[in-house]
């Protein structure tokens, strides 16, 4: 009696903790756009009269991708802040809406669901592209224009005709990291690969990076390691790297497993050049790998050394808040947040958008969105082509370097 | 792969292994006595973790309510995880008398713990993240101060290498299972301890405690589950309050592979699943999770009571 109520009990528990175990390793699932549900998030009434205009903030508040959430939070508030100052749109002041997304598809598509029957003009998020495309569908769906801002897997744009980005595309960024190490060590004949592949950036980035190792450079592509950006002992794919001695290693994942990996690597002997995908183009990643973060190249499409009015303005007021320099996570928010703002004004000044009907004004400010207007952001100059997608003036390489504490550290750009 | 790559998973695997079996033992304990999982154990590794973190003077970030807060004093870091693990042992014996008491007092189903311990599990996750944010946080590097990074044997040409990190939570996991092992066979408490665990109706007749022992056991566990997030948390850093949450799984499946309430099973359990996840193929590493398990369910469906596990076999 009791063997058989110990033996249910074990497959119970097993089945239960491997059901857990893989929803935390958070799989990537294919867009499923209910007709059903979209329906039930069809356009409101006009906000006619109302004292400000709300946009929806869908971003990863909770859970291990909180880490890139709580970046963007930062810089979307600091937006809200600087453009209200300074009289919102043409006198309406804008009033951001936040949505937990979590790090999983369910969480950003019930984020945005709350977010449409909300009556919000736009939302700025996911956090992640595999989210990204599993929730945008349901705004496309509804109408509603949806700003990227970190979202860089191939395809995003091309979701739905209301959905753009502020992201630079991996395709566009990654290449010049290894442009760059190459400069660094012109004898780089082989090289490691190790990428996250349960996250949908980290696979679209990784494929980018490999297509150029073996096509453009023609360097040996030695190993392929994978992992989950869940993981946290990387002593498996670090003793297989090891084991193919390679003059360069190219990791695309988030930043606690991304620095976890070159963590475990250093200590097992390896000196070579890293290059980190743009996961780890964070700071949050110097207290992982600390001193050991010296030296990791990363492409940028963002530079805190950026010389220009509206970046000294995000850098100021985030180091005077967070006592560091803002990433890229944060600069894209501001981004978003800027582009929607200054799209809105347009809008305004050709028909006033107060007690416009919400879907109208929907419509317009994602025209006015793909129209090829220029903004001035952080970023640099960027606009949205017709489809969507951004053109970004300039791109960086910056290689980290840290300071003698091993605790902080910066992007030194690369000339 | 060869003979060289084969020692090295080997030991990576039981460094990893040695860890599930110290988190595992937490479970096993409870498990033990009350016949329940007790599904805050992750949140617990995670706070050990960050109490020690507290303890060693470092300071919080700046996007929780204890923004930039860090204590007058920094302790040395054994004393400081010591600390970190008791702290976290009392906070296991308070998630006893909120989410576990209340529920055996008025009689209910033991699985209905499972419940009320995630629920506490959720709100624990959720309040660290309230206070200190989501940021990562890493150990002072003075702990690993004087000591190589890692240590190299075997061939010049293909050594093989261990991270030194690996080897001390190696050390202290054993160290640990080791004087649990002693205190439970051999000590009155261990075995008022087992009498509980073999009835406890029986054990309070008598004259045996049996609500002070449930607190220790608690206690203990949280203990074992803080220490395990201290080692965890030096080798990879606190990444997050979620870390725990894998640990948290996969010490359930070591506690079912070991056989539920056996303590020589965890041990076995834990170094088992570490080295099954090491083994695994380069090719499919990242599947090594969905391996082990798939390998943990073939294995109960020969020997459903698990690894030492007995139907009737003496508890704690």
């Amino acid at each position: 009696m009791l063997s058989s109520r110990v033996t249910q009990t074990a497959f119970v528990l097993i089945t239960v903790s491997a059901l857990l175990l893989a929803a935390c390793s958070g799989a990537t699932t294919a867009p499923s756009a209910s007709p059903a549900a979209a329906a039930t998030a069809a356009p409101q009434a006009p906000a006619a009269g109302s004292s400000e205009i709300s946009i929806g903030v869908a971003v990863a508040q909770s859970s291990n991708v909180s880490l890139f959430g709580q970046e963007q939070v930062l810089g979307a508030q600091i937006a809200e802040k600087y453009f209200n100052d300074k009289g919102g749109v043409n006198g309406t002041p804008i009033k951001l809406v936040y949505q937990d997304t979590a790090g999983d598809e369910a969480g950003a598509i019930n984020a945005f669901q709350t977010l449409i029957n909300d009556n919000v003009v736009a939302i700025l998020g996911p956090t992640l592209s595999q989210q990204a495309f599993a929730a945008d569908p349901f705004a496309e769906k509804a109408g509603v224009p949806v700003i990227a801002p970190s979202n860089t897997a191939k395809g995003i744009p091309q979701i739905g005709q209301y959905i753009s980005r502020v992201s630079a595309p991996v395709a566009k960024v990654a290449p010049n990291a290894i442009a760059a190490a190459l400069k660094i060590n012109p004898d780089i004949k082989t090289v490691a690969v190790a990428f996250a592949q349960n996250d949908a950036f980290s696979k679209s980035e990784t494929g980018t990076f490999q297509q150029v190792i073996t096509d453009t450079y023609k360097f040996d592509l030695a190993t392929v390691q994978t992992f989950q950006t869940t993981d946290t002992d990387f002593t498996t794919q670090a003793s297989n790297i090891m084991n193919v001695q390679p003059e360069l290693v190219v990791i695309s994942g988030l930043a606690a497993d991304g620095a976890n990996l070159i963590k475990q690597l250093r200590d097992l002997g390896y000196t070579g050049l890293i290059v980190g995908g743009n996961g780890l183009n964070t700071a949050n990643i110097f207290p992982v790998c600390q001193a050991q973060c010296d030296g990791i190249l990363v492409a940028q499409a963002y530079s805190p050394q950026l010389d220009t009015a509206i970046n000294k303005q995000l850098v100021d007021t985030y180091a005077a808040e967070q006592k560091k320099t803002p990433g890229q996570f944060t600069a894209q928010a501001f981004a978003g947040v800027q582009v929607l703002v200054e799209a809105l004004q347009a809008v305004d000044q050709k028909t006033p958008i107060k007690g416009m009907a919400l879907a109208d004004l929907r419509t317009a400010l994602n025209e006015q969105l793909l129209s090829g207007m220029i903004f001035d952001t952080p970023l640099g100059e960027i606009s949205l082509d017709p489809e969507g997608e951004i053109n970004q003036s300039q791109f960086y390489v910056a290689q980290i370097k840290m300071d003698s504490d091993g605790k902080t550290g910066q992007f030194v750009l690369l000339k | 792969m060869n003979a060289t790559m084969l020692a090295q998973q080997i030991l990576n695997g039981l460094a990893v292994g040695s860890v599930y079996a110290l988190f595992a033992l937490g479970y096993t304990l409870v498990f033990s006595i009350l016949r329940v999982i007790n599904f805050t154990q992750g949140a617990i590794f995670a706070l050990g973790a960050y109490f020690t973190y507290l303890f060693t003077g470092s300071a919080f970030g700046f996007n929780g309510l204890l923004a930039n807060a860090a204590l007058p004093f920094g302790l040395p870091f054994p004393l400081a995880a010591l600390l970190g693990g008791v702290l976290a042992g009392l906070v296991a014996i308070g998630v006893e008398r909120i989410a576990f008491k209340p529920l055996r007092d008025k009689g209910a189903d033991p699985l209905l713990t499972l419940v009320s311990s995630l629920g506490m599990a959720v709100v624990i996750v959720n309040v660290i993240q309230y206070l200190v944010g989501a940021e990562i946080y890493s150990f002072p590097a003075s702990v690993m101060a004087g000591l190589p990074a890692a240590l190299t044997f075997g061939p010049a040409n293909n050594p093989i290498r261990i991270r030194t990190v690996q080897v001390i939570i190696f050390g202290v996991s054993m160290l640990f299972v080791v004087a649990l092992t002693l205190m439970v066979n051999r000590t009155q408490l261990g075995k008022a301890l087992r009498a509980v665990a073999e009835d406890a109706t029986t054990a309070s007749l008598l004259g045996i405690n049996t609500d002070q022992l449930i607190q220790f056991t608690f206690f203990m566990s949280g203990l074992l589950g803080g220490i395990a997030g201290v080692l965890i948390g030096l080798s990879v850093s606190i990444a997050g309050p979620y870390f725990g949450i894998s640990f948290g799984l996969k010490g359930l499946a070591v506690l079912v592979l070991g056989g539920l309430g056996s303590i020589p099973g965890a041990v076995v359990g834990g170094l088992a699943i570490g080295l099954a996840e090491s083994l695994v193929p380069p090719d499919f590493v990242a599947y090594k999770e969905v391996i082990a398990f798939l390998f943990l369910f073939v294995f109960l469906l020969v020997r459903p009571q698990g690894l030492l596990g007995r139907p009737l076999t003496q508890k704690v």
